[in-house]
């Protein structure tokens, strides 16, 4: 019955992050490796949720409310007008709005620009689509966009470019210049960039996010994507958006409908709460997380780990296992996960470009930090204990 | 975990996805393609957007609204789920159960759909490798074309079929082959099946109870269907949403025919048996390898189902039998309500065995089509029917048909029926 299967599903893996993420609950772990929080949701939003159910918001919906929010959101901080009535396309997730982005815009043949290391979901949208992943590696250990390798990864046949900021695995925030660059290029390129934005309000030391849509040129030619789930803790409810012109909202809208015919309709009216918390919701969000990243660098520094590059955005911090070290990422991971009962992700799943000469791509490991205070600081305890016990882990030279 | 080859050098060694056979992706629309705003070179577009246009749901619905007509369109309830399971979310909601479920289902709902699976067929299906839930069956289908179809692989439908059908398989790159279901019984033209089926065969898709028709495939044409499955070696893929909702029959799986299991994926889901068609929470049951195909596709598509309706829907799905009868006898009391007073008001009203559907055909009034005839219906009855002709691949052969349903309280159905005596003339 293998051959039953379609070729591309025979050329898919499982997710190593998911796989992880099983055997961290069978060895009753610490989960730091899959990036959902383990705190509760707000409180308001919950309860607007209950609410929604209770009032008997149960039936196939479209909330017209959440596109006039979010169009209030982003002229608020990006300045960028988008008509609530053709430009923005409610989805079951970001996920799913960043795969109908992708059929919207991407033929068979056409290659799209990645930065890597990266998230592992955008390929396989990309090749669902039949379209060409084409990786663009970030310079180690800043993560910074080298103008010319990217520049170079053009062909006649790229048609778009992934801008994933602040950026999973690294936590790395596009600096305004990588943001020019990347427009610039996509305007002489006549490319379409596709963003996700899912960390937009997670971002450290007062660096603010800001949407490559919003340079000269983007607006016309960039497709956003998003979701609640990161910024208001609710991974499980699947609610997120696509906003573009007209023409590529109404696509993707239309793609949408036929793939899961609309988001869950009582988290879409629990949306609406969500999305007008005041802004000290967002402040103490930011404030939280930078409190847990940097109790996190401080956890992973003390075990040895190098954090050359601090994460300026994302709850993830990419950490490097220093030189001495002669384990693999996988190894390490491994054996966290057994002797200290903490999990983390192998870092070489992020990459994509060929690892000849590469030996960094075995070397990071990230660390989710969407945890309460409580589990970080148990996190913690857990790693100080094993210092001096290395030999089992670390195989040090 | 050994890194395999990236994936692009894997598809372009082994798979038909180069330039040339770029030319055989075909396009199954009949329709006029998405007219743009402004001038945009068409190849910003990709071509499978021909097939994503705006549903005849929306419009008609937008056009009820505009006449304040009762809107007898599109399926879903206008009354809603039992308070059990809208509690037992509420207190997922509550409990904290608001993050990533696992990817193809929360263990005690897979557990759940498998009981009921066993209950209803009489098979045995492993939760963890041979269930997987997605949001809604619409993306249960969407995942199984995704995940088991080639580009050019050849489909067999029965028209007329489910919109979002026609859809997913153009994103799959499918060749579809079309059999029409003719009334007044739409019964399953043996011949026509036969000379459809052969070695290019990859699949058949089936829907029973079948919208919108409510047809219900005898045990005569799952047994004709299945020999040729089996001779050709091909899957059936069966959309089984409506199999709670049996009048005059019983609803039969493909699945547990011989020889049946092991080739055949079977979808449902919560929402019209238990009236919450806004949870999108849908199922898919096929043996391990085919689950496999579904699920990676399910992973890039929405990569998790909605976490506290997953929890409420196993509560749902472990409600006793007493439920399932009370839900038919009441749709029975509805349908009842519908099929006279569309006879009265002059419809030829074809039978129905299942589903929440009936299709009557309108040409006793006088009018050229079925989209004309729903115009008038709103404008001048007030009252919403979905045109047929766009659940066929070919509309010419729907035009004289129009669907209703009957998934509205009491009250609205009279209401509705009394508008429609307008229509004797």
């Amino acid at each position: 019955m293998e051959g039953m299967l379609s070729k591309l599903a025979r050329t898919l893996k499982p997710s190593p992050i998911q796989e992880l993420s099983h055997l961290a609950q069978r060895c009753g772990a610490i989960n730091l490796a899959e990036g959902f929080p383990d705190f509760p949701a707000p409180a308001e939003i919950k309860n607007a949720a209950i609410s929604a159910i209770d009032s008997d918001f149960n039936q196939y919906r479209h909330v017209q409310g959440i596109c006039d929010k979010l169009s209030k959101i982003m002229k608020q901080n990006h300045g960028l007008d988008f008509d609530p009535l053709t430009d923005i396309a409610i989805c079951c997730g970001q996920t799913e709005a960043f795969a109908a982005a992708v059929f919207a815009t991407i033929s068979p043949g056409d290659e799209v620009l990645l930065f890597d290391p990266c998230y592992e979901t955008y390929e396989t949208s990309i090749a669902m689509a039949g379209g060409i992943p084409v990786y663009v590696p970030l310079d180690p250990p800043q993560w910074a966009l080298d103008e010319d390798k990217f520049m170079k990864a053009f062909t006649p046949r790229t048609k778009a470019v992934v801008v994933n900021s602040p950026h999973n695995p690294t936590g790395k925030v596009f600096s305004t210049e990588e943001l020019e660059a990347i427009a610039k290029a996509c305007c002489t390129m006549d490319c379409v960039a596709i963003t996700d934005e899912v960390y937009e309000f997670i971002t450290f030391e007062r660096k603010k996010h800001s949407s490559i849509a919003s340079f000269p040129g983007m607006q016309e030619r960039t497709i956003i994507t998003s979701s609640l789930s990161k910024t208001f803790s609710v991974t499980g409810w699947r609610i997120g958006w696509a906003m573009a012109p007209a023409v590529f909202a109404s696509a993707i809208r239309n793609i949408h409908i036929k793939l899961t015919d609309s988001a869950p309709a009582p988290f879409q009216e629990a949306a609406l709460t969500a999305l007008s918390s005041p802004p000290q919701y967002f402040e103490s969000l930011r404030k939280d997380y930078e409190a847990r990243r940097d109790h996190s660098i401080q956890m992973l520094v003390a075990f040895g780990f190098g954090v050359q590059f601090r994460p300026q955005g994302s709850f993830f911090v990419f950490a490097e296992l220093p030189g001495d070290w002669i384990s693999s990422d996988v190894e390490f991971v491994e054996a966290l996960i057994k002797k200290a009962g903490i999990a983390a992700v192998p870092g070489c799943g992020f990459f994509h470009t060929p690892s000849d000469g590469q030996q960094h791509q075995r070397r990071y490991v990230r660390f989710a930090f969407c945890k309460s205070m409580a589990t970080l600081t148990a996190a913690a305890e857990r790693m100080s204990e094993l210092v001096g016990i290395t030999d089992d882990i670390i195989f040090r030279k | 975990m050994a890194k395999s080859l990236p994936l692009l050098h894997l598809l372009l060694s082994s798979s038909p996805l180069n330039s040339s056979l770029h030319l055989s992706f075909i396009f199954i629309s009949s329709s006029p393609s998405v007219t743009l705003p402004f001038a945009l070179p068409s190849s910003e577009i990709a071509k499978r957007l021909e097939n994503f246009k705006t549903t005849i749901f929306t419009q008609m619905s937008s056009l009820a609204l505009k006449h304040g007509a009762i809107n007898l369109g599109q399926g879903f309830p206008n009354f809603d789920g039992p308070d059990f399971v809208k509690e037992a979310a509420i207190q997922a909601i509550r409990e904290g159960k608001n993050q990533y479920a696992r990817g193809y289902g929360v263990p005690s709902l897979n557990a759940a759909i498998a009981a009921r699976f066993q209950k209803d067929t009489g098979l045995t299906v492993d939760p963890e490798t041979e269930v997987t839930v997605t949001s809604g069956c619409t993306e249960a289908i969407a995942a199984t074309m995704l995940g088991l179809v080639n580009l050019g692989d050849e489909i067999i439908v029965f028209a007329p079929f489910y919109d979002s059908y026609q859809a997913t398989l153009s994103m799959a790159g499918a060749r579809v082959r079309s059999i029409t279901l003719r009334p007044p019984d739409f019964a399953v033209p043996i011949a026509e099946l036969r000379a459809a089926f052969s070695e290019k065969t990859r699949a058949i898709l089936l829907n029973t109870p079948h919208n919108p028709t409510g047809k219900m495939l005898t045990m005569a044409e799952l047994q004709e269907i299945a020999a040729l499955c089996v001779e050709y070696d091909s899957l059936a893929f069966c959309d089984e949403v409506y199999d709670k909702l049996a009048f005059e029959a019983e609803h039969i799986s493909l699945a547990s025919l011989p020889g049946m299991f092991e080739r055949t994926v079977t979808m449902n889901s919560l929402g019209k048996t238990f009236s919450l068609t806004g949870w999108k929470i849908g199922w898919a049951i096929a043996p391990a390898t085919l689950t496999w195909g579904v699920r990676q596709a399910h992973a890039f598509l929405t990569f998790a189902t909605s976490t506290p309706m997953q929890h409420a829907a196993a509560a749902a799905l472990s409600t006793p039998d007493g439920y399932y009868e009370e839900l038919r006898r009441d749709y029975a009391v509805k349908k009842e309500i519908l099929v006279e007073g569309l006879r009265a008001a002059g419809f030829v009203v074809y039978p129905s065995s299942g589903t929440y559907f009936v299709v009557a055909d309108h040409t006793p009034f006088g009018f050229d089509s079925d989209v004309a005839f729903c115009e008038y219906l709103i404008q001048e009855v007030g009252v919403v029917a979905i045109p047929t002709s766009v659940f066929y691949l070919d509309p010419e052969e729907g035009k004289s048909m129009v669907r209703f349903t009957f998934c509205k309280d009491e009250g609205t159905l009279r209401e509705a029926v009394k508008r429609m005596e307008k229509l004797r003339r």
